[in-house]
C-alpha cells in the first residue's frame, strides 16, 4: 500500500460539509474598524512601532517621481530605483533616475505597488504576475509602496482574491525585523530596513489584461 | 436558613494543620451553617490521579463520593481537592454508568470553602480585626479549575486592620504541584525560590493562600531562607484565628 | 543519551541560560498579555480557533485529498510520508534530481522533527539556515531550544563570540543591530545562490492547494523566490478549509507567539512560477507529513492536532522558564512538547516529561486553541503506570498509601502514628530533615505536624 493509500485510510471520515465550514467564519472576533476612516485607520497601524513605515502623499500618478525622489534625498541615497516592469508606472518622468528592473543583491531602493492595503493591520497587499516580481521587494534596503487611498479595505478577510490563487499572494506589514536574539527587536534582519507608503489620492489606470 | 453542610477536610489538612478545618467550621457556623464531618473520609485521590495510578482514583473517589453523597452541601478547604472532586470526578466515571450519576451529584453541591461562604452563603466576617499587611498567592487549582480569584479577597476586606498588598506573578504556580516537588526538587526549588522572593519584595507580615500543599512549599521556603513571612491559610484569618501560630510556629 | 533530571540539572546550574531565557520568554509573555487585552473577545476567538481545527481533524482525510487536488491543478507536485525517514527520502530523492549542492532551509519545526537536517548533511547536501536564530544553530552546531526562537538559550555576548569565530566579515560594534547585520551580510549571498529553497507550512489551504508561510524577518521569501526548486514538508494538521480560516488562525497565531498583530511577512504560495512571472521557482513539492500525527489522532491525543506552534505555552511555564528547551530532550519542549515527544521518540524514553509538570494548567489558559494540556499530560501518566514504566518504589508506596486509605479506620490509625514518627523528627515547629522526603528537605523546612490529626481532636471534642 503506498503511504498516500495508508494515511487515508487511517483518517476515513466523512466529507465535510461546506455549510459547517462557512458556519466557522460567521462574525469573527477582530480589531475593529472604522470604516468611514479606512485612511487614518491604516495610517494609524503603519504608525505603529511593530509596523514601523513612513508614509507620503501624492495627488496623482505623474507626481510620483517627485516623491521618491524627496525620500530617497531624505534617506542620502542616490536616485537610483530598481522599478516593477508595470505600463502603468509609464505615465511619469523618470528622467531624474537611473531605473533597471531587476535587483541586485544589495539593491538600495525598490519600487512596489500595492493591489489594496488593511486598516486593521497596516498590512500591504501584493500578488506576482508578470509585471510585479516579488524579490526585489525582499532583496531591497529601502521598499517603496504605492497605494492607491480607494484601495484600502478594512480587514484582513478583504485581502485575498476570489478564485483561482496567483503564484503568490502576501502581505507585507512592516520592515523585516528578527528578535531573535535575547528578544530584542532589530530592524533589517534579512530584508528591507524601511518601508515607505506613498499614498496616491487620485487614480491609478486598471491593468490592460 | 440553616444549610446542613458536610466538611471534607481533605488528608493534608488532616495531618499537617488541622486548625484550618477547625477554622473552616467556625466559619461555616458563623454564616448559618450545621456542620458536619463524615467518617468515612480519608483522600480524594489527587495522588493517584496525578501519578496516573487510575485504578486506585477510581477506589477513591467511590469511597469519597458514598461518604459525602448523602449531604446537602460539601465544602473542602482546598482548591486543588475541590477541583478534584468538581473536575475530575466525572472523567474517571466518564464511562461507568452506576457511578458517574452519582458523582455528578456530588460534584453539584462540592464547594471550595471561601468560594461557598462569598458565593453561596453571601457571608462576610463580622467584627474580625487582624492588624497586618498580607499577601496573596492564587493557588493554580482553585484559580483555573474553580475561578477562585475574588471570593477570598472580598472576604479578607472586612477584615478590619487587614490591607492586602498585591504579589508580583500572583497567578504564577509555586512549583509544589504535588508529588512534582519531591520528583523534581531541582526544579521545584527553583520555582518556589522565585516565588518566596517575590513575596519577600512585598513586605507583607503574612502570606495566604487557599491550599495547604503550596502554602507549605511556599511557607518552607521562606523559613529556610530566613525570611520573616509569616503563612496562613486565608480561612484561618477569616474565622478570626489570625491571631494564633502560623504554619510552622508551635502552639 | 542523559536522563531529563541530568539534562535539568545541568539546565539549572547554568545561571546564564536562565538570563536568557527570562530575557525573551518574559518579552513574550509581557508583550502577549498586552495584545490579547486589546483584542475584543479573544475568549471567543479561541473557542472559535478550536472548532476551526477540530473540524479539520474530524474530516482530515477529505481535506488532505482536496488540498492535494488543488496543489497539483496548481502546479505542484504532492508526495505523502508516514514516517519521518521516509519524509527525509524523498525530499533527499527531489534535490538530487534536481542536481541540488546547496539548500536554503526557512525555520521548519516539522523539518526538525524528522531530522531533515542531518539527512541532508548525510546525503552531501550543503544546507544554509537562514532564520537567524537557525543560523546561530547551525553555527554552533546544537539544537533548537524553543520553537519560535530557537537559539532562545544564547546570550548576545555567546552569539557576539560565534560570529566574529566564524562570520567572514564579522561585526564590529557590540550591539544585537550590528551582529543582525554580520548575519545578513554572510547569508545574503548564500541564499541567493542555493539551488533549491526548503520551509515548512504554517497553513496548507484545502480549497486553493497555497501553502502559507509566517516570518518577521522576511527569511522565508528570500529562501524560496530565487531557487529553481521549491520543497515544502508540512505536518498533516496544517490544513484549513479556506484563507479565510487560515486568517483567523493568523489572528491567533502572531498574538499568541510575540504579542505582534501580524508577522511581517506573511506569504501564500501556490504552485510554481507561471508564465510570464520574472521570478519564482520552477518546481513546486510538497511532501504531507503523518509521522505519528494519524496515531495521535487514533489514540486519544487529537486535541494536540489543533497546535498551530506558537510557543505560548512554554513561554508561560514555570518548568520551561527553569530549565529552558534543551533538557526536554525532544525536538518541542515545554508543554506541547511534552504532549508530543512521547509519540515522536516513545514513552519509555521520554516519560518523565508528563511528570515535570505541575499540573498548574497556566498553558491551558494561554493556549489559543485551547487544548487540554495538563489533561493529555496526566493521559501519559496513566499509559506509563499502566505499562509498568513507573519506578517500583512508586508504585509500591503509592499502592500501599491507596490499600490504607481505602480503610478510613486503618487510615486513622496510620496518620496518628506517622503523625509520632515525623514530630519526632521536628526542631521548634520545623523539620529540617526528613527521611524518604529527601527531595523535599533538601531545598524547603516541613512545618511539623500537630500533635493530633484534625479527625482525632474533632472526635474528642464531639465526646465532651
Amino acid at each position: 500500500m503506498s503511504a498516500r493509500a495508508a494515511i487515508l485510510a487511517r483518517l476515513k471520515c466523512p466529507a465535510p460539509i461546506a455549510s459547517e465550514a462557512a458556519a466557522l467564519l460567521r462574525a469573527p472576533e477582530r480589531p475593529a474598524v472604522d470604516v468611514t476612516n479606512l485612511e487614518s485607520e491604516f495610517l494609524a497601524r503603519l504608525a505603529l512601532p511593530s509596523v514601523n513605515a513612513s508614509h507620503d502623499v501624492v495627488a496623482s500618478l505623474t507626481d510620483l517621481p517627485a516623491a521618491i525622489a524627496r525620500y530617497l534625498a531624505d534617506q542620502n541615497e542616490p536616485l537610483t530605483l530598481c522599478c516593477p516592469p508595470d505600463p502603468r508606472l509609464d505615465v511619469c518622468d523618470w528622467s531624474a533616475f537611473a531605473l533597471h528592473a531587476t535587483a541586485a543583491p544589495d539593491e538600495t531602493a525598490t519600487l512596489a505597488i500595492a493591489r489594496t492595503a488593511i486598516a486593521e493591520t497596516g498590512s500591504l497587499i501584493f500578488e506576482t504576475s508578470p509585471t510585479a516580481p516579488m524579490l526585489p521587494n525582499f532583496l531591497t534596503l529601502h521598499h517603496i509602496v504605492l497605494l492607491p487611498v480607494s484601495a484600502i479595505a478594512a480587514h484582513l478577510e478583504d485581502a485575498p482574491l476570489p478564485g483561482p490563487q496567483p503564484r503568490a499572494h502576501y502581505w507585507i506589514t512592516g520592515v523585516s525585523g528578527t528578535t531573535d536574539i535575547e528578544g530584542t527587536y532589530v530592524r533589517g534582519a534579512h530584508g528591507p530596513r524601511f518601508l515607505h507608503v506613498i499614498l496616491l489620492r487620485g487614480e491609478l489606470p486598471h491593468m490592460a489584461d | 436558613m440553616t444549610k446542613n453542610v458536610a466538611l471534607f477536610v481533605t488528608c493534608l489538612v488532616d495531618i499537617m494543620r488541622p486548625r484550618i478545618g477547625f477554622a473552616a467550621i467556625r466559619a461555616l457556623e458563623s454564616a448559618g451553617c450545621d456542620v458536619v464531618v463524615p467518617q468515612g473520609q480519608t483522600c480524594c485521590g489527587q495522588p493517584a490521579l496525578n501519578s496516573g495510578d487510575r485504578d486506585h482514583a477510581v477506589a477513591l473517589a467511590k469511597q469519597t463520593t458514598a461518604a459525602l453523597e448523602p449531604y446537602e452541601a460539601i465544602i473542602v478547604p482546598s482548591g486543588s481537592c475541590a477541583g478534584t472532586i468538581r473536575c475530575h470526578y466525572p472523567e474517571l466515571f466518564e464511562h461507568d454508568a452506576a457511578w458517574l450519576p452519582r458523582a455528578q451529584a456530588v460534584v453539584a453541591k462540592t464547594f471550595e470553602v471561601m468560594a461557598y461562604l462569598d458565593e453561596v452563603c453571601g457571608w462576610q466576617p463580622d467584627g474580625v480585626t487582624l492588624p497586618a499587611t498580607a499577601t496573596y498567592h492564587d493557588s493554580c487549582s482553585g484559580l483555573r479549575e474553580l475561578g477562585i480569584k475574588a471570593q477570598p479577597r472580598r472576604l479578607l476586606d472586612a477584615i478590619d486592620g487587614l490591607s492586602l498588598t498585591p504579589l508580583a506573578g500572583a497567578e504564577t504556580c509555586c512549583g509544589f504541584g504535588g508529588t512534582f516537588c519531591v520528583k523534581y526538587p531541582a526544579i521545584s526549588n527553583a520555582i518556589v525560590g522565585e516565588k518566596a522572593a517575590a513575596i519577600d519584595a512585598t513586605g507583607a507580615d503574612l502570606l495566604l493562600a487557599g491550599d495547604l500543599g503550596c502554602l507549605m512549599n511556599m511557607a518552607g521556603k521562606l523559613h529556610r531562607d530566613g525570611s520573616k513571612v509569616r503563612a496562613f491559610h486565608a480561612i484561618e484569618l477569616i474565622a478570626g484565628m489570625g491571631d494564633g501560630p502560623a504554619i510552622g510556629e508551635e502552639a | 543519551m542523559s536522563s531529563f533530571t541530568t539534562r535539568a540539572d545541568a539546565a539549572l546550574a547554568d545561571p546564564i541560560l536562565k538570563i536568557a531565557v527570562e530575557r525573551t520568554a518574559g518579552t513574550a509573555q509581557a508583550k502577549r498579555a498586552i495584545a490579547i487585552d486589546a483584542f475584543p473577545d479573544f475568549e471567543a476567538a479561541r473557542t472559535r480557533a478550536a472548532a476551526i481545527k477540530d473540524h479539520v481533524i474530524a474530516h482530515l482525510g477529505p481535506y488532505l485529498e482536496q488540498f492535494e487536488a488543488s496543489a497539483i491543478a496548481a502546479g505542484a507536485q504532492v508526495y505523502w510520508a508516514q514516517t519521518a525517514d521516509e519524509a527525509c527520502r524523498i525530499v533527499i530523492a527531489i534535490c538530487k534530481a534536481a542536481g541540488a549542492k546547496t539548500v536554503a532551509r526557512s525555520k521548519s519545526m516539522l523539518g526538525e522533527e524528522i531530522g531533515l537536517p542531518h539527512a541532508l548533511e548525510e546525503a552531501g547536501i550543503g544546507r544554509v539556515e537562514t532564520d537567524l536564530a537557525e543560523h546561530i544553530i547551525q553555527l554552533a552546531d546544537e539544537r533548537p531550544s524553543h520553537i519560535i526562537w530557537p537559539a532562545m538559550h544564547k546570550t548576545s555576548e555567546q552569539v557576539s563570540a560565534l560570529f566574529k569565530a566564524k562570520h567572514r566579515t564579522p561585526h564590529q560594534e557590540e550591539t544585537i543591530a550590528a551582529m543582525a547585520q554580520s548575519a545578513r551580510r554572510e547569508l545574503r549571498g548564500a541564499m541567493l545562490g542555493a539551488d533549491v529553497g526548503i520551509s515548512g507550512a504554517n497553513f496548507l489551504i484545502a480549497d486553493s492547494g497555497a501553502v502559507c508561510t509566517v516570518t518577521n524577518e522576511g527569511n522565508a521569501e528570500l529562501s524560496l523566490v530565487p531557487p529553481r526548486v521549491h520543497i515544502v514538508t508540512a505536518g498533516i494538521e496544517k490544513i484549513v478549509p479556506s484563507m479565510p480560516h487560515a486568517i483567523h488562525m493568523l489572528r491567533m497565531l502572531a498574538r499568541s507567539a510575540t504579542g505582534a498583530a501580524l508577522t511581517q511577512y506573511t506569504t501564500f504560495y501556490t504552485g510554481p512560477r507561471r508564465p510570464g512571472d520574472r521570478d519564482g521557482p520552477e518546481e513546486m513539492h510538497i511532501v504531507l507529513v503523518d509521522n505519528g500525527r494519524t496515531k495521535m489522532r487514533e489514540e486519544g491525543l487529537a486535541e494536540m492536532l489543533r497546535c498551530i506552534r506558537c510557543g505560548a505555552c512554554m513561554n508561560h511555564c514555570v518548568v520551561f522558564r527553569q530549565i529552558g528547551g534543551h533538557a526536554y530532550g525532544g525536538t518541542y519542549p515545554g508543554p506541547m512538547g511534552a504532549v508530543l515527544t512521547p509519540t515522536l521518540d516513545g514513552l519509555a524514553a521520554t516519560r518523565d516529561l508528563a511528570h515535570a509538570c505541575t499540573l498548574n494548567g497556566m498553558c491551558q489558559q494561554v493556549c489559543p486553541v485551547k487544548i487540554p494540556l495538563p489533561t493529555l499530560l496526566r493521559g501519559w501518566r496513566e499509559k506509563s503506570w499502566r505499562e509498568g514504566l513507573e519506578p517500583t518504589s512508586m508504585r509500591a508506596g503509592l499502592g500501599l498509601w491507596a490499600w490504607v486509605a481505602t480503610r478510613p479506620a486503618l487510615y486513622r490509625l496510620g496518620t496518628a502514628i506517622a503523625i509520632r514518627a515525623i514530630r519526632l523528627l521536628g526542631r521548634k515547629g520545623w523539620i529540617a530533615r526528613l527521611p524518604l522526603a529527601g527531595g523535599w528537605t533538601q531545598y524547603r523546612d516541613l512545618p511539623k505536624p500537630a500533635a493530633q490529626s484534625f479527625m482525632a481532636q474533632y472526635h474528642q471534642e464531639q465526646r465532651k
